[in-house]
């Protein structure tokens, strides 16, 4: 070792300039006081604090890194879980009104003469979802639909 | 019988009572005594301050981190039971603190160098080192501080922490170990390593003297 000293003789003179780099004058006769006045200022912070669980758990954090650690995978495994959940297509889609009755009765009139051709007429129906559309369904409006019936209101008086 | 004499405390071996004061001041402070830890804070406040200046070159960033270091071990010290010395496991922090710092920085170093106080110029080591081409001596020790800092930034952590602590601040190879918790032979390597590439780096300003 000490022949290892003597190959690096000027890098170990050289080096000596470090020791005379200095922080400002005086720098140290307020040093412990900062230190100090930190340390009562945290505490009291800590005494005031809505959530001293939070306080803690963070303090946990900052003592045991495995603490940290094992908490961080667990939202990650939670994280990884809720997108496979929520991207995982639905088992059974129910088709669309496939259970519908008919709807009768409840349309105000219209000229059929004023409408274009319902789709029934050609048998389909528009859908976003790709396992209906295009699918042959039964007329909304069953036969009676054809014609509108007039609808009449009367409005009863209190 | 014949009793042996206890022996003088010598140089090398702290006297008896400097311990014991020490951990007196440690329990004194883990029953949230201030002034004891102050005490302790102003015992140790340059070493720590040095060892983490020495690492980043930068005393503001020396100045916040060796304050959070004293901050973060009192906040921690009920987990110290005293299997060793305040002195190292206070160092400890202080270093992970200045290496946690470092690694996050991480290409964006910059340095904020303290004046060469006014013995410099006396040294005759680093007299030696100045050009005699130098017009300036004021200037020669300058710019060779500024080179001697960024030839200490280009090492990493490890290596810039075991030339720092003993070549700049004189601590033995133990207690560099025993502050690192690794093994002697690490550190031999290590400040082997550290010196050869500081050497390369300043290869223009080692002449042989």
């Amino acid at each position: 070792m000490k022949e290892s000293e003597n190959d690096f003789g000027t890098l170990l003179k050289f080096m000596k300039l470090k020791r005379h780099e200095t922080p400002p004058p005086g720098y140290f006769n307020s040093f412990s006081g900062q230190v100090i006045t930190r340390i009562r200022a945290g505490e009291a912070r800590e005494h005031s604090s809505e959530a001293p669980w939070l306080l803690k758990l963070v303090q946990a954090f900052e003592f045991k890194p495995a603490f940290a650690g094992a908490f961080a995978s667990a939202l990650c495994l939670l994280l990884v879980f809720g997108i496979v959940y929520a991207e995982r297509p639905d088992s059974s889609p129910q088709p669309l009104l496939q259970n519908s009755e008919p709807l009768s009765g409840s349309f105000a009139a219209v000229s059929p003469s004023s409408l274009p051709q319902p789709a029934d007429s050609i048998g389909m129906i528009a859908s976003n979802n790709p396992a209906n559309s295009l699918q042959p369904v039964a007329s909304l409006f069953g036969s009676q639909n054809q014609f509108a019936q007039p609808v009449s209101f009367s409005l009863s008086g209190n | 019988m014949i009793m042996a004499e206890p022996a003088e405390p010598t140089d090398l071996e702290p006297a008896a009572d400097a311990p014991v004061a020490e951990m007196d001041l440690v329990r004194r402070a883990q029953r949230g005594d201030l002034a004891a830890y102050d005490e302790l804070v102003q015992r140790y406040q340059e070493r720590i301050y040095a060892t983490v200046y020495h690492m980043t070159s930068n005393h503001e960033d020396a100045n916040d981190l060796a304050q959070d270091s004293f901050i973060k071990a009192f906040q921690a010290l009920k987990s110290f039971k005293g299997g060793s010395s305040f002195y190292t496991w206070l160092y400890r922090i202080a270093v992970n603190k200045t290496i946690n710092f470092l690694k996050q920085r991480k290409n964006r170093t910059h340095m904020s160098l303290n004046d060469l106080d006014f013995n410099t110029e006396n040294n005759p080591d680093l007299v030696a080192l100045i050009s005699d081409k130098t017009p300036r001596r004021d200037a020669g020790l300058k710019e060779l501080q500024e080179k001697l800092n960024a030839a200490l930034l280009k090492l990493s952590e490890p290596h810039r922490l075991v030339v720092v602590l003993h070549d700049v601040q004189g601590q033995s190879h133990e207690e560099i170990a025993e502050i690192m918790e690794c093994n002697i032979g690490t550190v031999r390597s290590r400040l082997f390593y550290a010196r050869q590439q500081l050497q390369s780096l300043l290869t223009d300003y080692l002449k042989p003297t």
